[in-house]
């Protein structure tokens, strides 16, 4: 009887990892590509609309001349701003592949002093912070925390 | 690359920037069609009524 329970609750903890280390992954999925998360959960719809929202307005933010954060180096414009840019760059990783692939092209370099850079920088900035919330998600499903 | 691609007029930015997270907000958050549809829209016209709000509050302040 004893021992039966033992074995019972070992297959309980393993399963348990085994969802744990099934949502890390799948969470990791759909940070690098929008949506692909939820592609291998067969939650086909939320994969179509996470997918095309954030490859939009991160599309549209470079498209508007975002300026791309980068990992602060330089610190002599003071600890806020080094804060500021810090958060900014944390939040632009939420999209790592457009992110990646802007920075290879040379896009983002530049802050353009109007309007339309500041709007593109706020887009690209918010794409990475819902495709955070995204793969947040796939790993709350994929874990049995949700639908 | 020192010009933008294009550029958007005012609205027209607000206007998407609120249908994209307005919708991700939706398959967030809600189940089923018609919750989905109920939700989206109530998210989509706040955050326009309230940007909309916010620049009028802010239209007597000098740049």
């Amino acid at each position: 009887m004893g021992e039966a329970e033992t074995t019972t609750s070992e297959v309980k903890a393993a399963s348990r990892a085994g969802g744990a280390l099934r949502g890390w992954l799948l969470g990791l999925l759909g940070w690098l590509v929008p949506g692909l998360g939820h592609l291998v959960l067969r939650k086909y719809d939320r994969a179509i609309v996470f997918f095309v929202s954030v490859t939009a307005m991160a599309g549209l933010g470079l498209g508007m001349g975002a300026k791309l954060y980068g990992p602060v180096i330089d610190r002599s414009q003071g600890a806020f701003v080094t804060l500021l840019h810090t958060l900014g760059f944390i939040g632009d990783l939420g999209v790592v592949l457009y992110y990646t692939l802007a920075k290879l092209a040379g896009m983002g370099e530049h802050y353009l002093p109007r309007a339309s850079g500041d709007y593109g920088t706020v887009f690209f900035l918010c794409a990475g912070l819902l495709n955070l919330l995204t793969a947040l998600d796939a790993y709350d499903i994929a874990v049995g925390k949700k639908e | 690359m020192d010009e933008p691609l294009f550029q958007l007029p005012h609205l027209a930015s607000m206007t998407l920037f609120a249908f994209f997270v307005s919708l991700v907000f939706t398959f967030l958050t809600k189940y089923g069609w018609k919750a989905r549809a109920k939700y989206f829209l109530w998210c989509f016209f706040v955050f326009l009524a309230v940007g909309i709000g916010l620049g009028w509050l802010m239209y007597p302040f000098p740049r």
